[in-house]
């Protein structure tokens, strides 16, 4: 990365960027001290001896940390009720942001203002965690999936940025479809859906990381230990509480590593390709703010 | 509309046609409404507990202000809240500066690969849970031997002994901004990034003619273009500092509470972790104390907002 910094791309007499050179040291830097954490998680996860805390590859090389967190059956439990969760919430986060967000971009509706108003003083105002709990347990609703995939759905944020995009379709389209007959549903998913598949995948896949990433939600809900998803597992695990008998040679701590590794792994796969459509995303809100 | 309609009771039956016109979009809404209602206004209601005393027990009694004075009384509410304040405005700020700095210098950087590399990396934090984040903290600070930071520092010399950084206050506030830092402040980048790209080229090549060098076009356009978004983010965000949660909550152990114990894990733990029968009463009116100073915070923003940049926040 330095080197392509460091270069001058004007061609003329080749003169040292001083500047640029210490620019690219600049992030070289930075971009080590994000990795470097991780790298050192990632090492000791398939180190058997943990000794000593600064190497950069593993001393005794060996994957039984890993076999320690796949063999451990309490273990696939967690994953499957994330998988789970992520994927329901997810379609009834796009559900609930697209059809509010269909709603308020028409303009001529009597009730819209109240209906819009109506969302965003929940992002002003909120009853607080107690009354939510109350509120859950009273509907029977803690202690099940149902919570953790309802509750985060109705994202006014998300909404409003859905709208956002929205408002970008011409209205002639919306005439036209009218004229041909189409009802409002027909309209929303003949037209509205199509030409949003942008939109869908950035704030879908919002949607998703929060979903993956949940703890809060559960550390408040769910006390049942069978429904706990991974974010609470790895919690639990990093405490001591539950750790996974060690397999083989590994110790407690390639375990612990071993145990943040599998967290992160599929979504530190999945992110380069994934990026460009989280920048989106952001950026939907930015250009109308 | 232009017809030959009578004139009378337009408006009247104009709301009514409306109205029936757009009767599907109210069907369309009804889910979004039932969500709404059950899961932000319902516990909205809820706040009627701050002024009971009510357990799961026994029905809730009315006990008008009493949990607010034996609140006040509590040398424990007055920390949590001084708490939460100073960690998330020291956070926000330095998060926000980091953020601009991090902008002009990506700004700078000339490969257009190199750029996209270096986002690519500095993105990246901000996908990791807490959880996860906190995981690896806690095992990167360790004050064992395995713990990387105490051993480099060791071997450097600096340190004579391991330190717990996050089994002592003062160094578990450290480390609470540091690891914020690492966790969110490139993805704050992009909003500048944003507005940065948004700038005219043909201002740069007239200050260039003009004589102006990279550090003057910094300080007289760049910086100068990025002011209202800064102040754009900073007003947001100073909106939302009543939520601290979570990062807190994850980095805390027992040796630190002094510090790190904020107005909703104080909550969180004398409702599910105090030992007795909670006291929900209690515990709602504290949330109620913070969801009150959020929602003052968000006005004087969206007052402040409406003053700088011509329009509210929301």
């Amino acid at each position: 990365m330095t080197n392509q910094i460091t270069l001058n791309p004007v061609k003329k007499k080749w003169k040292p960027n001083w500047f640029a050179f210490f620019n690219g040291l600049f992030f070289t830097v930075i971009c080590l001290i994000i990795l470097v954490p991780l790298w050192k998680v990632l090492v000791d996860s398939l180190d058997l001896t943990t000794g000593y805390g600064m190497k950069l590859w593993p001393v005794n090389f060996g994957l039984d940390g890993y076999t320690s967190v796949f063999t451990n059956k309490t273990l696939y439990q967690p994953l499957f009720n994330s998988v789970i969760t992520t994927l329901g919430g997810t379609f009834f986060g796009l559900l609930l942001s697209t059809l509010g967000a269909y709603v308020l971009i028409q303009w001529d509706m009597p009730g819209r203002g109240f209906f819009a108003g109506m969302l965003l003083f929940t992002m002003i105002f909120s009853g607080g965690m107690i009354p939510s709990y109350i509120v859950m347990r009273n509907l029977h609703l803690t202690n099940t999936l149902w919570v953790v995939i309802l509750l985060p759905a109705i994202n006014v944020y998300n909404l409003v940025l859905m709208r956002n995009f929205f408002e970008g379709i011409p209205a002639s389209l919306f005439e036209s479809a009218t004229l041909d007959g189409c009802t409002p549903m027909q309209t929303f998913y003949k037209i509205v859906l199509p030409l949003s598949k942008a939109a869908l995948a950035s704030i879908g896949l919002m949607f998703a990381v929060s979903y993956w990433n949940d703890y809060t939600n559960y550390k408040l809900y769910i006390t049942k230990e069978n429904l706990y998803n991974f974010q609470m597992k790895l919690r639990s695990i990093m405490m001591g509480s539950d750790l996974p008998s060690a397999n083989g040679s590994a110790t407690e701590n390639t375990v612990q590593n071993a145990a943040v590794i599998v967290a992160i792994l599929p979504f530190m796969i999945l992110y380069p390709f994934l990026q460009k459509y989280f920048v989106k995303g952001i950026n939907i809100g930015a250009v109308k703010e | 509309m232009v017809g030959s309609a009578p004139v009378i009771n337009r408006k009247k039956k104009n709301l009514w046609l409306r109205v029936k016109k757009y009767w599907g979009f109210y069907l369309l809404f009804l889910p979004v409404l039932a969500f709404a209602i059950v899961f932000h206004y319902m516990p909205m209601f809820g706040i009627y507990y701050a002024f009971t005393k009510y357990n799961i027990i026994k029905e809730p009694v009315w006990v008008g202000l009493k949990n607010f004075e034996r609140l006040f009384s509590m040398p424990n509410f007055w920390n949590a809240l001084t708490n939460t304040l100073e960690l998330s405005i020291y956070r926000l700020l330095m998060q926000t500066g980091m953020a601009v700095i991090l902008s002009l210098m990506l700004n700078e950087i000339i490969s257009i690969k190199g750029k996209k590399l270096a986002q690519t990396i500095i993105y990246l934090p901000h996908f990791m849970s807490w959880v996860v984040t906190a995981s690896v903290f806690q095992l990167i600070l360790s004050p064992t031997t395995a713990g990387l930071v105490n051993q480099t520092l060791l071997n450097l010399g600096i340190i004579k002994e391991s330190i717990y950084f996050l089994g002592k206050s003062n160094t578990w506030r450290f480390a609470f901004y540091l690891i914020s830092l690492w966790h969110d402040t490139g993805w704050g980048t992009i909003v500048f990034m944003a507005t940065l790209t948004g700038i005219d080229p043909g201002i740069y090549e007239a200050a260039a003619i003009d004589g102006a060098g990279r550090w003057k076009k910094m300080w007289y356009i760049t910086l100068p273009s990025l002011a209202n978004t800064i102040i754009t983010v900073l007003i947001l965000n100073l909106a939302k500092v009543m939520n601290l949660f979570e990062s807190a909550f994850v980095l805390q152990n027992d040796a630190v509470m002094d510090t790190a114990q904020v107005l909703q894990t104080y909550v969180y733990y004398q409702t599910f972790n105090s030992g007795g029968i909670p006291d929900y009463g209690y515990t709602t009116a504290i949330g109620l104390f913070r969801s009150l100073v959020g929602a003052a915070l968000v006005l004087m923003c969206h007052f402040a907002s409406k003053k700088v940049r011509g329009r509210g926040i929301v």
